[in-house]
């Protein structure tokens, strides 16, 4: 009942005429975003970050996390009619490209739509119900057991993301090591400013996520110079009833598996939708079609894309530790508007947090109305050229990195993290790590720093609590089971070379 | 570079490196009363690490070339630094307009038309930012 009052008070903030356009504002920015190669999801709330300095808190929040969700849906459609996904929607790929190329687009897109919603509002119920109570777990977190749950996030989202744990958990720690920039806050000493008197604030993060995400994107589409042919087929949307059945079970699935690893640390919507899919390959109906273009392929993995993506923000919200890079980057949008994400935020702001939950409904339906009928006209942006496009993002990226403090060091700043995120990204270095080491670095610092203090320059308190014991416990494993793996498979390439030579 | 591996592993150990020697340029501390120095010396000691280890395993994976074009990035990064340096010096809207006549370059066909086009779309849309949302910029 307490859950009803909590989104019948949320609903009540989320609903004000201002709100509702924030929240549609999102939905559009971030269903065009998704829909476009060369700005993700982090590059544009990056971009708006600046631009949202005069908006209210709550609205400022309400439309961030739409650009997010939307994102995560434009970018299901773009793999749907052209098999190209620009942030995560891989697994869209499969099943709905084959419904496309079967002249079924409209029902694949259909389908994906109806399922995202369901995953939405089944992970809308989780979050308005795990948030509050997973935050009275977090307030019996110490200063060691914060250290060991970050590194615990570091070792999850490098093997996520880049699935080899040695280069993810290095750009962690770049990040981490970037983060260092400015002015220690402990001792009021300036550390690798260099002398230079604006880097003793430390670098931007938009400086950092519009430089690796933004230019080197837009360099790299730029080598690969591929032209992109636009969708021109026949869009027939309405099911027949029997098709429009063998969506509910399969999304109703994605949309469990999607909400339950939307919260694991290293979790996302990426992982999510190939669980989802793995798991509709098992079990589902019709499982022989599924690879060749079957509705249970499209449903579930875009039910389980939309449940993570609003998952997510539970350990956000209610431990205060972002989970993966796009919510290191929203904690830094709650920093800057002056709320500390965590257990007692919720408590604090109740109108903030509930307002942001409802809004996640209403900005479901907003999705829902954008994408199912007018989805014709969104696929018309794709006519626009690439070397059109460029020039704008780049336009954005300017005016984005001036505009947070009017300086144009700050341009250059960017342009040096292009150069830098266009290297990370020839050498095959993912950048999202790095974004996510680099926002939790100082708050990383701090803890580690002070459970020192209390307990006496004392190492062993990391593994004397019992939380951060069993954090610590975990990340050795999964090392040990990193480096076991790697000299098995190196002991089996030295083993066939010396038997030839034999 | 030959090796994408190895040259992975080589500047991961040379930003770790540059930063580990850093900070023992400041006060390390002891573990009871840290010093500025002691947390960047822990973190840039175990990307050293990583970053040699990554060099080791380079020798026993197979070779990837690393595919890096010179001519993009060049073209994209001096139209940003041009971009600023013009905003600083004269105003914004001579910047957009070199950033976009600059960073035309990596496009072909270059056609002059369709450049002075997009750039009349961005300035207006500068002009809007600056006029309807009072974004603060020195357009002129």
């Amino acid at each position: 009942m307490e859950i009803l009052h909590n989104l019948a008070f949320g609903f009540e903030h989320a609903l004000t005429l201002q709100n509702l356009m924030f929240c549609a504002v999102g939905c559009v920015v971030g269903t065009l975003v998704g829909l476009l190669p060369g700005l993700g999801p982090l590059a544009t709330i990056s971009l708006l970050l600046p631009l949202t300095y005069s908006i209210p808190v709550g609205g400022a929040l309400i439309m961030l996390a739409g650009i997010y969700y939307g994102a995560q849906y434009g970018d299901s459609v773009s793999a749907i009619t052209m098999k190209i996904p620009h942030a995560s929607s891989i697994v869209a790929c499969i099943d709905g490209y084959q419904l496309t190329l079967k002249g079924r687009t409209g029902l694949a897109l259909f389908t994906a739509g109806v399922s995202s919603f369901i995953g939405g509002t089944v992970a809308i119920i989780v979050l308005a119900a795990l948030a509050p109570a997973l935050g009275k777990v977090a307030l019996m977190f110490g200063p060691a057991d914060y250290t060991a749950l970050m590194l615990f996030g570091f070792v999850c989202v490098s093997f996520v993301t880049t699935g080899s744990l040695l280069n993810g958990l290095s750009m962690c720690l770049v990040g981490v090591l970037l983060g260092q920039i400015g002015t220690d806050v402990n001792s009021g000493v300036t550390r690798y400013t260099l002398g230079l008197p604006f880097l003793a604030d430390g670098i931007g993060v938009v400086s950092i996520a519009l430089g690796c995400f933004g230019i080197a994107e837009i360099t790299k589409n730029l080598d690969s110079g591929e032209d992109r042919s636009p969708f021109r087929g026949k869009i027939n949307l309405i099911p027949t009833w029997h098709e429009f059945k063998r969506i509910i079970p399969s999304a109703l699935r994605g949309s469990v598996v999607g909400s339950a690893l939307g919260i694991l640390p290293g979790g996302g919507p990426v992982i999510a939708q190939f669980a989802a899919y793995a798991l509709d390959k098992k079990v589902s109906k019709h499982k022989k079609e599924i690879g060749t273009g079957a509705i249970e392929g499209v449903a579930g993995q875009a039910a389980a894309d939309e449940a993570a993506a609003r998952t997510s923000f539970i350990p956000l919200m209610s431990i205060g530790i972002p989970e993966n890079a796009v919510m290191a980057l929203m904690m830094a949008a709650f920093i800057i508007k002056g709320i500390q994400p965590g257990p007692n935020m919720i408590a604090g702001h109740p109108d903030l947090f509930w307002g942001l939950v409802a809004s996640m409904w209403i900005g479901n339906c907003f999705l829902l109305l954008l994408n199912v009928p007018l989805v014709r006209y969104w696929l018309s942006v794709f006519k626009i050229p690439y070397a059109v496009l460029f020039p704008a993002i780049l336009f954005f990226c300017c005016i984005g990195t001036y505009s947070i403090n009017n300086n144009v060091e700050d341009v250059l700043i960017t342009a040096g993290f292009g150069l830098i995120g266009y290297i990370f990204l020839r050498l095959e270095l993912d950048p999202a790590p790095l974004m996510l080491g680099f926002i939790l670095g100082p708050m990383l610092e701090e803890n580690f720093r002070r459970s020192l203090l209390l307990s006496r320059g004392d190492l062993s308190i990391f593994v004397t609590q019992p939380i951060s014991a069993t954090l610590l416990t975990l990340i050795a494993i999964f090392m040990f089971w990193q480096m076991l793996s790697f000299f098995l498979r190196a002991g089996k390439n030295l083993v066939v070379p010396v038997a030839i030579e034999q | 570079m030959k090796d994408r591996n190895l040259a992975r592993g080589v500047v991961l150990s040379g930003i770790a490196l540059a930063f580990g020697l850093g900070a023992l340029k400041y006060p390390i501390g002891h573990l009871n009363q840290t010093g500025p120095g002691l947390f960047p010396l822990l973190v840039s000691s175990v990307l050293l690490l990583l970053g040699v280890a990554t060099i080791v395993q380079s020798f026993f994976t197979e070779r990837v070339r690393v595919g890096f074009t010179l001519k993009n990035i060049v073209i994209i990064l001096s139209s940003l630094c041009g971009f600023a340096v013009i905003t600083e010096r004269v105003n914004m809207i001579a910047g957009i307009i070199f950033l976009v006549f600059c960073a035309m370059l990596a496009a072909s066909p270059y056609s002059l038309k369709r450049n002075a086009a997009i750039a009349g779309v961005l300035i207006a849309i500068a002009v809007a930012f600056y006029k309807l949302l009072g974004v603060q910029l020195p357009l002129y």
